[in-house]
C-alpha cells in the first residue's frame, strides 16, 4: 500500500472524507508536512504544535525559551508528537515528571469521517466539557488522527546528573530503592538495569537522576553518596536497550513487587522504571494480557470510528 | 438529541428503595429534601424526589439497577460544595448521595497509594498520611468538606495546581457504577501496576460531572510532602503590578507551588474576618509559595523578592513559621466565607486566561464593575491564569441579579476572546451551559455527546447538564430576562 503524505490538513481531510465501505482501512500515512510550532508562549509556559514534528525538533525550539516538554521516550528524533501521543510513550524521567497525558491540555483531531474536532484549549487549567484529550493518549490512532496538540511545559532545569549503585541481589536493589524513596531525595529518575555480562556478581544496577537548581542537585548527590550510591552514570543503558529493532514486552506491577517480577523473567535483556514498577524486556514469555473493559472499549470505537476505517486498538 | 423523557417515582418504587438500603438511609420528606435543592451555586434550585444514602457499592448498584428498570433520572452527589449546579436535580429524580460511604479503605505506604470510598472527605486523606511525610496534592478551598468522589466528578483544582496539577493527575483508578448498574474498575487497580492497557477511560470519566455513572471507590496517588517551604506575601499598590509580577516569575523559569492573588476589596474583607495583618490600603497582595528541597529555595526566594520589588512591591513578607504559613493559607482558603461581610449574595466566576493576559483581564473586570455598578472583588489562582471574580449582588433586588448575570457573562466572553476557558475548576453544571457553544464547535460538542452515549445511552445520569438545549429550572427568570 502506498504511503500517504498529505501536504497539509485539508489534504488529509479530503482523503478521509467520502464514502468508505466498512473496514476499508485508511492507508498508512505520515504527517511530516505538518511540522510547525504554531505558538510557543514562554511567559504562558505552553506550546501549540502540529503533530508531524519530531519530539527532538520541538525540544530544540522550546529550549530557546528555556523550557521543555518533560517527556523523554526512546528515539526522540524518530518520534513525532502524534506517535508520542498515540503510544503514550515515556522514558526514565517519568518518575519525576509523569507522562504525556499530564501535559496535554488541548488537542485537534481529524475524525475518520473527515470532520475536525478540538478538545481542551490552551490554558493550563480547564474543565469545560469532557476531557476528550485523554481518549486519544495511548489510543493508537484508533479513534482519530491527531493533527495538533497543546502542551503545558516546564522550565529546563539548571542542572541534571545521574548516579548509580550496584546491587548483588534484587532484594538489595529493592531495599535501596525503598530507602531512597523514604528519604528526602526527590529523584526524577529511579531506574534499574541489567549489569554488563562481565559484572558477574551483580544482579542489578540502580540509577538515580537528580534535576533542578545546581544547589538542589549537589545536595542530593551528597545525600545519595551517603547511602552508597556514588558512581557517576548516564542514561546510555536506555539508549542501547532501545537501539534494537524489535519491540520489547512490558510488565507493570506495584513498585514493591518489581524485584520479584524481574527475577521471574530469567536471563533476558531488560530495563526498568523501578520507581514506577514498569519493566521492559526482550525474549522470555510475554506478560499476561491486561484486563480491559471490553464492552466500553467497543462502544467508544464504534462511536468515533463507526466504519472501522482506522486501526483497531490492540492490547 | 431530543430531551429524554423519564419515569416518575411512585410509592412502590420508594418502598423498594427503602428495602434496598433501609428506611434510615432514604430521605423523602419535603423538609429534609430542601437540604439537597442546590449546591454552592444557589441561584437555581430544584428538588430531587428522593435522596438515597447507600453504604456499599452493592447498594449503589442495586439502586442504580432499580432506577434503570423504572427509567428514573439519577443524580450523584457528594458534599454539594460544587459551584456550578452540577448536582442540581433539574427535573427531580433519585439523588444518590455518597456521603455515608466515606471510609479510607487501605493505605499502601510502600506504593504510595490510598484506596478510599467516594464520600471520603478530601482533607481526611492528607490528615491520615501526613505523619508519614505524604500528602494528597489536590487541595480545593472546600477541602475540609468536599468529597473525593466530587473531586473526581469535577476534576477539582486548588491553589497548588500550578506545580502539582489537578485531580486527574493524582487519581490512579476507580470503581464506577455505570447507569445500567454494571460495576467496572477503570485505570490502575489497587493491586495492579500503573500502566493500564486500552483507552484511558479513567481520564475520560474524571471531570465528566457525574454524567457517566457513580464513582464508588477511588485509588489515589500520594506524593511526598516537600522538605521545605518559603511562603511570601507581596504587597502591591495595584493589581496591574501584581499581575505583571506573576508573569515575570513564570518567565524567569521559577515554578512556585502556588501563586495566589487577592485584590483590595477581598483583602479588606478577609482581614476584617480573620485578622491576619493584611495591609488594608494595598491594591493587591500576592501569595507566592515555593516548595521543595531547602537547598534550592533561598536563592529562588531572593529571585521572587527581586521580581516583586521590580514591579514596585511595597514590601515582601516571608512567613516566619509553619504557624504563620498555615494562618496565611487559612485566610486564603476561607476568603469566599468572608464575603458575607460585603454583600448578602455573590456569584463566583471561574474563567481562565493565558497567564500573560492577566493584567488585561483584570482591567476588563474593573471595567465591568464600573459599567454595571456592582462591586467585584477578586481572589484567584494567578499562576494558572484562573480567575475568581466574586460578583456581589442582593437577591432581593431583581435588577441587581440581572446586572450581576450580565457582568458575569461579559467577563466569561472576554476570557474566551483572550484564548481562555469559561471554567478552570468549577465545571459547567447548569450555570455555564450557554457558554458551551461559544467555547466549542458543533462537531466538538457532538464528539462529547458521543462519549456520553457510550457511558449513558439513555441520558439518565445527571441529566440536563453540560449541553446546550438542556432544560433549565422552569422558574429561573433572570436568564430569560437577559435573553429577552
Amino acid at each position: 500500500m502506498k504511503m500517504l503524505a498529505p501536504a497539509n490538513l485539508d489534504e488529509l481531510l479530503q482523503s478521509l472524507a467520502g464514502n468508505h465501505a466498512r473496514n476499508e482501512k485508511f492507508p498508512p500515512f505520515t504527517l511530516t508536512a505538518l511540522n510547525r510550532v504554531v505558538e510557543h508562549a514562554p511567559e504562558d509556559m505552553t506550546v501549540v504544535v502540529e503533530a508531524g514534528i519530531s519530539l527532538e525538533a520541538l525540544q530544540k525550539k522550546l529550549a530557546i525559551g528555556g523550557q521543555w516538554l518533560p517527556i523523554d521516550p526512546p528515539r526522540p528524533e524518530a518520534t513525532s508528537i502524534g506517535d508520542l501521543l498515540n503510544a503514550n510513550a515515556s522514558g526514565p524521567r517519568r518518575f519525576g515528571y509523569g507522562t504525556v497525558r499530564d501535559y496535554l491540555i488541548g488537542i485537534k483531531v481529524a475524525l475518520a469521517d473527515g470532520r475536525v474536532i478540538k478538545a481542551g484549549g490552551k490554558v493550563v487549567k480547564n474543565v469545560a466539557g469532557y476531557d476528550l484529550c485523554k481518549l486519544f493518549v495511548g489510543g493508537q490512532g484508533s479513534l482519530g488522527i491527531i493533527v495538533e496538540a497543546t502542551f503545558k511545559l516546564r522550565p529546563l532545569p539548571e542542572a541534571e546528573q545521574f548516579v548509580a549503585g550496584h546491587c548483588e541481589s534484587f532484594d538489595q536493589a529493592a531495599g535501596l530503592m525503598e530507602a531512597v524513596l523514604a528519604s528526602e531525595l526527590t529523584p526524577v529518575v529511579v531506574d534499574w538495569h541489567r549489569p554488563l555480562p562481565t559484572a558477574t556478581r551483580q544482579a542489578c544496577v540502580v540509577v538515580l537522576g537528580f534535576a533542578g537548581t545546581r544547589a538542589e542537585v549537589d545536595w542530593q548527590l551528597a545525600k545519595a553518596a551517603a547511602m552508597g550510591i556514588t558512581e557517576p552514570a548516564s542514561l546510555d543503558y536506555e539508549t542501547i536497550f532501545w537501539a534494537a529493532e524489535s519491540r520489547p514486552h512490558r510488565v507493570s506491577v506495584p513498585p514493591p513487587r518489581l524485584a520479584q517480577a524481574i527475577e521471574k523473567l530469567g536471563a533476558v535483556e531488560w530495563v526498568a522504571r523501578a520507581g514506577n514498577g514498569v519493566a521492559y524486556y526482550r525474549g522470555g514469555t510475554p506478560p499476561p494480557k491486561g484486563q480491559v473493559p471490553v464492552e466500553l472499549t467497543r462502544r467508544i470505537k464504534d462511536a468515533y470510528d463507526p466504519k472501522h476505517l482506522l486501526p483497531e486498538l490492540t492490547w | 438529541m431530543a430531551a429524554p423523557t423519564h419515569g416518575q417515582l411512585t410509592p412502590p418504587i420508594l418502598d423498594q428503595l427503602r428495602a434496598l438500603v433501609g428506611p434510615e438511609n432514604v430521605v423523602a420528606s419535603p423538609d429534609e429534601l430542601l437540604v439537597y435543592e442546590c449546591d454552592a451555586y444557589t441561584l437555581e434550585r430544584g428538588l430531587p424526589n428522593v435522596v438515597v444514602l447507600p453504604r456499599t457499592t452493592g447498594e449503589v448498584a442495586a439502586i442504580v439497577k432499580l432506577c434503570a428498570t423504572e427509567n428514573l433520572p439519577i443524580i450523584p452527589r457528594g458534599a454539594g460544595t460544587s459551584l456550578s449546579g452540577a448536582v442540581l436535580a433539574v427535573t427531580g429524580g433519585v439523588m444518590i448521595a455518597l456521603t455515608r460511604m466515606n471510609g479510607i479503605v487501605q493505605i499502601d505506604y510502600q506504593s504510595r497509594r490510598a484506596l478510599v470510598e467516594a464520600g471520603c472527605v478530601n482533607a481526611w486523606v492528607t490528615n491520615a498520611v501526613k505523619s508519614r511525610g505524604l500528602l494528597f496534592a489536590p487541595d480545593p478551598s472546600s477541602q475540609p468538606a468536599c468529597t473525593i468522589g466530587g473531586n473526581v466528578g469535577t476534576n477539582s483544582g486548588g491553589p497548588h495546581t500550578l506545580k502539582y496539577g489537578v485531580t486527574t493527575n493524582h487519581i490512579l483508578g476507580f470503581e464506577l457504577v455505570l447507569p445500567d448498574g454494571e460495576v467496572v474498575w477503570l485505570g490502575t487497580t489497587p493491586d495492579g501496576g500503573e500502566e493500564v492497557d486500552g483507552y484511558d477511560l479513567r481520564g475520560a470519566v474524571i471531570g465528566s460531572e457525574g454524567m457517566f455513572g457513580l464513582v464508588t471507590r477511588v485509588l489515589l496517588r500520594l506524593i511526598r510532602a516537600p522538605q521545605a517551604y518559603k511562603t511570601m506575601l507581596g504587597v502591591f499598590e495595584t493589581v496591574d503590578d501584581a499581575s505583571q509580577a506573576v508573569s515575570d516569575i513564570i518567565s524567569a523559569g521559577i515554578l512556585p507551588a502556588a501563586l495566589e492573588m487577592m485584590d483590595q476589596l477581598i483583602t479588606q474583607a478577609v482581614e476584617a474576618a480573620y485578622h491576619f495583618g493584611f495591609p488594608l490600603d494595598a491594591g493587591a497582595v500576592l501569595i507566592v509559595e515555593l516548595d521543595g528541597l531547602a537547598a534550592g529555595l533561598d536563592r529562588q526566594a531572593e529571585q521572587v523578592i527581586a521580581i516583586c520589588k521590580r514591579n514596585r512591591a511595597r514590601e515582601v513578607r516571608l512567613a516566619q513559621s509553619e504557624q504563620e504559613r498555615a494562618d496565611l493559607w487559612k485566610c486564603r482558603k476561607r476568603a469566599f466565607g468572608a464575603i458575607g461581610r460585603l454583600s448578602p449574595n455573590f456569584m463566583t466566576q471561574d474563567g481562565v486566561v493565558p497567564r500573560s493576559k492577566l493584567p488585561e483581564m483584570m482591567r476588563f473586570i474593573r471595567h465591568c464593575s464600573e459599567k454595571y455598578n456592582l462591586r467585584i472583588p477578586n481572589v484567584f489562582h494567578a499562576g494558572d491564569g484562573n480567575l475568581h471574580p466574586l460578583i456581589l449582588y442582593d437577591e432581593r433586588e431583581p435588577d441587581q441579579i440581572r446586572r450581576a448575570l450580565k457582568a458575569s457573562d461579559e467577563i466569561l466572553n472576554q476570557c474566551l476572546a483572550l484564548g481562555g476557558s469559561v471554567t478552570g475548576e468549577h465545571g459547567i453544571g447548569v450555570e455555564k451551559i450557554d457558554f458551551m457553544e461559544k467555547q466549542f464547535s458543533r462537531d466538538d460538542l457532538e464528539a462529547m455527546r458521543a462519549l456520553r452515549r457510550v457511558f449513558d445511552p439513555e441520558g439518565r445520569c445527571n441529566p440536563h447538564k453540560m449541553f446546550p438545549g438542556s432544560k433549565r429550572c422552569s422558574d429561573f427568570a433572570p436568564r430569560k430576562q437577559i435573553a429577552a
